[in-house]
């Protein structure tokens, strides 16, 4: 398989805390792979250096080919990488339309596109992302679930290889999470690589073809959800050390 | 769409009305609203950074007293024609905003407008002591080559057609990607820069642009009034009153700074019979009402066709 | 030696310029208002001290804590009336913070108007009769009025200090600039501490303009270097400290003396600016490091 993404050796400091600490992992193209952790364990960061918000402060990613550390947020998503927001900010004043267009206008292909042809675009964003009908809606009127569509319709309307989703379920009812998947395995059938951050932990394993699992900076697991779900470090990273040892005391005192 | 054309039916009418104006008033009210066109022009100006990004450029006066000073120099000590040394002025300026722009524009909210102001007085102070500038003493212009009537006309077609010019500049990019760019900024500066916006570049380029026209209305005035010095055309209040233009009238509608210009200029020309302080106090007294109930401005209170529900929302949030 | 003398007189009226500085940094810091009528709250403290000698004959000195009151008066009843209402909007809408500095800025023109009307825009000064009297030491020259002046400015500061870390009203004070709702609970009534803390800084610029009247001459046109120089050590400084003001006006008052020595007296507050830029730029915490108080 292509490797879309390379991580290598990447560490990130706060101060004294290291909020990533020599990640490594490769992102393959054309998959859905999964990053969940406990809160702190520096997924959102970790976003952060990839997007270029945050500068690397070690390590090297490499996109395409290409060294991306140290670039500008901006000139990194023109290369063909976006991300949504886990606190969904859109552009407030302007249009659900409006707000895609923006996205159109400075993508990867933006720059020569005329505003005709903006719009015309942006509507077919709108499509994919089943948002046609709320197109005039200002956005300080949508609900929070629509909230989150309109912050995966921006970023792909940019064009974008690789999509980074930042807790894009955190507050969606079940039907809501649902519809959610199910946009993002169309996205994923055009052909676009997705890196999904996610709490919860049923849609994430439902979704992803592997899961990374980050614990305090550091890269604990890697693997299909099955071998994750089984693992047992991420098991008491996940849900403490007292309960896996109750677990496994209870486990020997019913063999006996 | 109805709404579109009647709107530009009675767009035009203004137009048209003052056109004809300047031929049927007398020189005073010519000269009035030569001065009213000219905050006009600034307030618009100013209206291209500060209506679509928010931020606020306390100092943007440098770019008039620039503009002013740069066509007065040229034309005295080169010879330059007028025009020539207006469109240089304006030039000017929009390359000393481009390049102070970088580093200055990585500052947020009053930050930045302070960095404006220390900027603007700076420059005061450096202009009061260089001497190709006359210094305190002032520079006077060479006179205009028209009678007096022909020069009223003049310079009222002149600051009028600037003013035009300067709406057409906002109107057009507050449709294209400029005016994207800025109101996305202007919302959220990272999401913005996560959807491929080059920041640092727009924020730049609109204060480049607004301080073009400000520096264009400064060579214009400079020309008009015949007589500059430092401490009139580097003022700080000059860019609190175009400031407060913009707020009252709207800032980011295309209209609004220009009725705020109006509005301000009428009411200080009626109240400036009367004592100085009631003027200022009457100006200090609107802001305050301004900001309690029509925190956005004429154009948006319009908007929502004057529902008192509207006001006393307002009123409530305010009292907050 | 020169080098001595433009030293110490840069040190000597730097305690000066910190005073100048930190009631400007203070309302500042606490309540997020950038006051533009702090230079014309200083000339009033000059006209103060100008009235009580030319009229009662009352040393300048002795006139001090008189300014101090009558300005801790008037800034009071400037945030209890004027400013209060706009305090809520400072934290609030999209150009809510520079509606403090217009209004500010037009409170300011307003009172320099009235001053002009009161003691016309002639240039004053007070000169008492040990004015001139200086100290001669190691071959520099050193006025005595300018060594009492830096001590009443370090004074007024550290009073100012001691009031903020012991008092009730001071601990308010510090409360509320860390945590404006987190104070509000425990019963902290924000109008009042603003109120207070404009009237504070109001005093101090009327402490700073008594000084200011026995070094300089003044007139109600001449607060903008005084408010530029606030501007400048505030950043130098760091917001909201007291330490920072003092430290920030000393390095100001070196700077402007060294500079008006090399480069010319006319480009003074030209430097002051233009440093403060460069400083907001490169080094918006200040040279003192983080800001203590927010």
């Amino acid at each position: 398989m292509e490797v879309l993404l390379s991580i290598k050796n990447v560490s990130k400091y706060f101060g004294g805390l290291a909020a990533n600490k020599d990640l490594s992992f490769d992102i393959e193209k054309g998959e859905i792979i999964g990053l969940i952790g406990p809160n702190g364990s520096g997924k959102t960061t970790l976003i952060n250096v990839i997007t270029g918000n945050y500068a690397a402060d070690q390590g090297s990613i490499r996109f395409k080919g290409h060294e991306i550390v140290g670039l500008k947020p901006y000139t990194i998503n023109r290369l063909g990488i976006a991300r949504t927001y886990q606190v969904v900010q859109p552009f407030v004043g302007m249009s659900v339309r409006e707000n895609v267009v923006a996205g159109v206008l400075f993508g990867r292909d933006g720059k020569g596109r005329k505003m005709k042809a903006a719009w015309e675009k942006a509507d077919e964003v709108l499509e994919l992302c089943h948002m046609q009908e709320k197109k005039n809606e200002m956005v300080e009127n949508l609900t929070i679930a629509d909230v989150k569509r309109l912050e995966i319709a921006k970023a792909m309307a940019t064009d974008p290889d690789l999509l980074l989703l930042d807790e894009g379920m955190a507050g969606l009812n079940p039907k809501e999470i649902d519809d959610a998947l199910e946009l993002i395995t169309q996205i994923n059938k055009m052909g676009i690589t997705l890196l999904v951050v996610e709490h919860v932990m049923k849609a994430v394993m439902s979704i992803s073809q592997r899961v990374v699992v980050l614990h305090q900076g550091l890269l604990m697991a890697i693997g299909t959800p099955e071998t994750i779900v089984r693992d047992e470090q991420v098991i008491k990273a996940y849900l403490g050390e007292k309960y896996t040892l109750r677990q496994k005391n209870q486990g020997e005192a019913k063999r006996l | 769409m109805i709404e579109k054309r009647k709107n530009i039916l009675l767009f035009g009418i203004l137009i048209l009305a003052l056109v004809f104006f300047p031929f049927l008033a007398t020189n005073y009210w010519i000269r009035l609203f030569t001065g009213i066109f000219m905050y006009g022009t600034l307030a618009q100006a100013t209206n291209i950074l500060m209506g679509f990004s928010g931020l606020v450029p306390f100092g943007n006066v440098v770019f008039f007293g620039i503009g002013a000073y740069f066509t007065g120099i040229t034309m005295l000590s080169l010879g330059f024609p007028f025009f020539i040394a207006l469109i240089l002025g304006g030039s000017v300026c929009f390359v000393f905003a481009f390049v102070v722009g970088h580093p200055v524009l990585k500052l947020k909210g009053h930050y930045f407008a302070i960095a404006t102001m220390g900027i603007s007085e700076a420059i005061k102070q450096i202009a009061t002591n260089v001497k190709i500038t006359r210094g305190g003493m002032g520079l006077n212009l060479p006179l205009v080559p028209l009678e007096v009537n022909a020069s009223y006309l003049f310079f009222y077609f002149l600051m009028f057609s600037a003013m035009i010019l300067v709406t057409i500049a906002t109107f057009w990019i507050s449709k294209n990607r400029v005016g994207y760019a800025l109101r996305a900024i202007m919302s959220n500066e990272d999401g913005a820069k996560s959807i491929g916006i080059n920041t640092p570049h727009y924020k730049v380029l609109a204060w480049a642009i607004s301080a073009f026209f400000t520096g264009l209305a400064g060579g214009i005035f400079a020309y008009w009034y015949g007589y500059i010095d430092p401490p009139s055309v580097f003022d700080i209040g000059i860019s609190v009153r175009f400031i407060i233009m913009i707020l009252l009238g709207g800032a980011g509608t295309i209209i609004g700074p220009l009725l705020g210009a109006f509005f301000i200029e009428l009411l200080s020309e009626t109240v400036w019979s009367q004592f100085l302080f009631i003027h200022l106090g009457v100006l200090g007294a609107i802001i305050v009402l301004v900001v309690i109930f029509m925190p956005k401005g004429f154009v948006w209170f319009y908007r929502q066709k004057f529902s008192l529900e509207a006001l006393m929302e307002n009123v409530r949030k305010g009292k907050l | 030696m020169l080098i001595l003398q433009v030293l110490i007189n840069g040190i000597l009226i730097g305690g000066l310029y910190g005073c100048v500085a930190v009631g400007f940094s203070l309302v500042w810091g606490v309540s997020n208002i950038i006051n533009l009528s702090h230079g014309i709250f200083i000339m009033l403290g000059a006209y103060i001290t100008f009235w009580l000698f030319t009229l009662f004959h009352i040393d300048p000195f002795l006139s001090i804590p008189i300014s101090a009151a009558i300005l801790f008066l008037v800034g009071y009843l400037v945030q209890k009336f004027l400013l209060n209402y706009v305090v809520g909007y400072t934290q609030q809408s999209g150009f809510g913070v520079f509606l403090s500095l217009i209004l500010t800025f037009g409170l300011a023109r307003v009172l320099e108007n009235l001053m002009v009307g009161i003691w016309s825009g002639d240039w004053r000064s007070v000169t008492t009769t040990y004015s001139g009297l200086s100290l001669h030491l190691a071959g520099v020259s050193i006025p005595y009025i300018r060594i009492a002046v830096f001590g009443v400015a370090l004074f007024s500061a550290g009073l100012l200090s001691i009031f903020l870390y012991r008092s009730r009203a001071g601990m308010a004070i510090r409360a509320i600039t860390f945590n404006t709702v987190g104070a509000q609970i425990v019963g902290i009534e924000l109008d009042r501490i603003y109120n207070i803390t404009f009237a504070l800084g109001a005093a101090l610029a009327g402490i700073a303009g008594s000084l200011v009247s026995l070094i300089y001459s003044f007139s109600p046109f001449l607060s903008t270097p005084y408010l530029s120089w606030a501007f400048v050590i505030v950043v130098m400084g760091g917001l909201g400290s007291i330490y920072g003001a003092i430290a920030g006006g000393i390095l100001l008052g070196i700077i402007e003396s060294v500079a008006s020595v090399y480069v010319g007296p006319g480009y003074q507050q030209a430097i002051g600016f233009i440093i403060l830029v460069l400083l907001l730029v490169f080094r918006p915490q200040g040279l003192f490091g983080k800001k203590f108080l927010k």
